[in-house]
């Protein structure tokens, strides 16, 4: 049992928070805002730095060209990028869309995509969601039909798509779709891969709240290529990859709201003294730094359960999430709350921290789906060790 | 980063888990896992099971006849005992005496004490809080004035935790008033059976008889009883609070009784109602998230880092947890929580007077709301929650 970092994750660390810190600032941020209007940032720069860095290919095999890392590498990544505020599809390709791919595709597919995901060629990001479905990943609408030519076609509709930038990146889809049977039957759920480059798909883009970009993709017989058959326990575990990825990065948003609001109170005076001296105040900081070490704890327990056998492993997720999602809305509230008129100005870091945080909630399952999750999954026993 | 325990662990686990289930009386078992009430005669009798094993001063060093377990192994062992149903260990004399007699004692100390701590045959009452210094523990007033070669004793101790079985009493005792109240404060070893020492009950809310006063009217106390050196401490009494820091989150108690919680639910009834059972799911997170931090803390404890900010808040968050799961087992238990009976703590009540057995409700209701009442002390006891908070938040300050 350890909880340290080896002295290469630590590097990997200090790898991107040095390009944070020198290029990726909250000025930097803000700026991008602006340049990206309507569509939300661009994260084409991030994605360019982040290829430059290496670590695009982090969860390809090196059988396929790429790092061959594990959960923990992209634990310390999301961190460093949720710290940073990085607006970029990192966890969304090269952790989910890479992760599916390395553990459910056909070997012909893999050969075809993996060595071009890990060198930066190529970017395979989720587009999950759906109007009906809120959290439930088992809701799909979106059909699939085999065509006469044997070839796969798409037609639906898929929200808030963590598409990139405009970057010359071959991008690509994985996309859950229904060969039969009802919208929330477990079987007839397939995932395909559709290119964003296919006949018949429509990419319409726009900001989320945090300012990054998101798109609806419109698919009218697009043709697809099928990547899992039984596609609901490889959809979960792509979703597990990405609420543990979210965890990490919201314990990285976290700990730099906590920073900030410590540095407030220790500079802000009101009646002569620095407010740090208030009690009130300085319990309501107790109160945060419970939720930021009860998340990192959970942050850590997810991603090390993302190995585990599913049952244990969504089990698991839904707890970190629940965890998460309560810390996330705490930290993100009271930040605001200590740091009194300016912490809700646009000018001031804490509260893009704070959407960032909002929209890691509603991702992916909220906290009450999740309650729901733990609810269903509750055995007679529950703990680290059971 | 591991969440996995190594071979080596897992075999300790299983020899003390072997050893505490062949050990351990049904009787008494029985007892911790339906929260009915323990007295002297249980609590002793498994002390002196440990004590013949050497495992009742589980975290002694083996310089002093304990196992010289490390910080997991400790925890192992703490969690197999409450998983069995064994009851807590009273921690006075073996966890909390124990250690500052080995730090700052004599050898004729060690040899005079620390045997009959071990065996269990020596119970042990703490003497810290008195009625006008509880947070502020630095103001005792207790007074202990030398007289050639004994102390002579005047005051008052309170919250006295089952001081009325002690055999022995350590004291903060106030041997200097001209200074800071911290360099006042001498560590005195009192025999309770001195001329002098009164021990009067305080009934808690719950009707039970726990806590006590302790009234210390001339009590003459020989100089070899001091610990250490006059005036000095305040210095073991910090020390003690260095120590064991994980233990006081009873997160292996908290995975127990979140069982018994899912048990009662069951039984009545509300185990499938949606409401009710996500409260359930809700703890269980909670339960979870602080099993990690006791972990996180424990490892970095093993590899001798510090972890003053992250373990303070272990007391904190397990207190609140032990309160959270006393209510939701009343809160099970609905309307058949209400009734107050007594003898119904006690193992094998019958209530042939009642009709349906017990009035309202199942008998295994009996203790839960006495149980709800009584943890409202774990916010209050051991540092409360707000003196807790602020020691949080001067680490992150500075």
């Amino acid at each position: 049992m350890d909880f340290d970092f080896t002295s290469e994750q630590e590097q990997l660390r200090d790898l991107v928070a040095r390009w944070v810190q020198k290029d990726y600032g909250f000025e930097h941020r803000r700026g991008l805002i602006k340049a990206g209007g309507g569509q939300g940032i661009d994260p084409g720069t991030a994605w360019q730095a982040l290829g430059e860095l290496g670590l695009l290919g982090l969860a390809v095999p090196a059988d396929f060209d790429g790092m061959d890392m594990g959960p923990v590498e992209a634990m310390v990544v999301m961190e460093e990028l949720g710290r940073g505020l990085v607006a970029a599809p990192y966890a969304a390709a090269a952790l989910m869309g890479a992760g599916l791919l390395r553990d459910h595709a056909p070997q012909v597919v893999q050969q075809a995509w993996l060595p071009r995901v890990a060198d930066g060629s190529a970017r395979i990001v989720p587009a999950l969601q759906e109007r009906a479905a809120r959290h439930r990943l088992n809701v799909v609408n979106t059909q699939a039909h085999l065509g006469a030519d044997g070839v796969w076609q798409i037609t639906g509709t898929k929200n808030l798509v963590p598409v990139g930038g405009n970057d010359g990146v071959t991008e690509a889809y994985v996309v859950p779709a229904r060969t039969h049977g009802a919208a929330d039957a477990s079987d007839g759920l397939v995932l395909f891969l559709v290119e964003a480059s296919a006949p018949g798909v429509k990419v319409q883009s726009h900001p989320l709240q945090d300012g990054s970009r998101a798109a609806e993709v419109t698919f009218a017989a697009a043709p697809a290529t099928l990547l899992v058959h039984d596609g609901l326990a490889a959809l979960e575990h792509m979703a597990d990859i990405g609420i543990a990825a979210s965890c990490a990065e919201a314990v990285g948003a976290m700990d730099s709201l906590m920073a900030l609001t410590v540095d407030y109170l220790n500079t802000r005076k009101q009646f002569g003294v620095v407010i740090a001296s208030f009690q009130a105040l300085r319990h309501r900081l107790a109160d945060m730094k419970m939720q930021l070490e009860l998340a990192r704890s959970m942050s850590y327990y997810a991603t090390l359960k993302l190995t585990a056998p599913a049952p244990e492993r969504r089990r698991a997720l839904a707890q970190a999430k629940v965890q998460l999602g309560q810390s996330m809305r705490f930290v993100g509230q009271q930040a605001i709350q200590l740091h009194g008129g300016i912490g809700v100005t646009d000018e001031y870091a804490a509260a893009h921290y704070f959407k960032r945080l909002t929209c890691l909630e509603l991702t992916l399952g909220d906290t009450l789906h999740h309650l729901g999750e733990v609810s269903a999954r509750m055995q007679d026993s529950a703990g680290v060790v059971a | 980063m591991d969440l996995n325990f190594t071979p080596a662990q897992q075999a300790f686990r299983d020899e003390v888990r072997t050893w505490v289930r062949a050990n351990l009386p049904a009787d008494i078992a029985h007892k911790v896992h339906s929260a009915l009430r323990l007295d002297k005669s249980d609590q002793q009798r498994w002390a002196r099971i440990l004590g013949a094993k050497g495992w009742h001063g589980y975290g002694w060093p083996k310089a002093f006849g304990g196992p010289g377990w490390d910080a997991i192994e400790r925890h192992i062992f703490e969690e197999e005992c409450a998983m069995a149903g064994a009851p807590r260990i009273v921690p006075f004399g073996p966890v909390m005496v124990a250690p500052v007699i080995m730090a700052f004692g004599s050898p004729e100390q060690h040899q005079r004490f620390l045997p009959g701590i071990m065996s269990g045959d020596v119970w042990w009452s703490q003497g810290y809080s008195e009625p006008g210094s509880g947070s502020d523990l630095a103001s005792v007033k207790t007074r202990a004035e030398r007289q050639g070669n004994q102390y002579i004793v005047n005051g008052q101790k309170t919250w006295t935790t089952l001081g009325q079985h002690g055999d022995w009493i350590f004291c903060l005792v106030r041997t200097n008033t001209e200074c800071k109240p911290q360099a006042g404060i001498s560590f005195l070893l009192i025999d309770m059976k001195s001329p002098g020492v009164t021990v009067r009950p305080i009934i808690t809310l719950d009707g039970e008889h726990e806590v006590n006063e302790v009234f210390f009217d001339n009590v003459a106390v020989p100089v070899d009883n001091l610990v250490g050196q006059e005036n000095k401490g305040w210095t073991y009494a910090k020390y003690l609070l260095g120590h064991e820091r994980t233990n006081i989150a009873d997160v292996n108690r908290a995975k127990r009784e979140l069982e018994r919680l899912k048990r009662i639910a069951r039984d009545e009834g509300v185990y499938d109602d949606v409401r009710f059972r996500d409260q359930i799911a809700l703890l269980e997170v909670d339960i979870v998230a602080l099993e990690m931090m006791v972990l996180r803390v424990l490892c970095a404890e093993q590899g001798g880092k510090k972890t003053l900010e992250v373990a303070g808040l272990l007391k904190i968050r397990g207190s609140e947890i032990q309160q959270r799961y006393t209510e939701l087992m009343m809160l099970a238990a609905g309307p058949g929580a209400l009734p107050f009976l007594h003898e119904a703590m006690e193992a094998g009540w019958q209530g042939d007077q009642f009709a349906g057995g017990f009035p309202g409700g199942l008998v295994q209701s009996a203790p839960l709301a006495s149980h709800y009442f009584n943890n409202r002390k774990t916010s209050i006891y051991g540092g409360s929650n707000e003196v807790q908070r602020n020691i949080v938040a001067q680490t992150l300050l500075g």
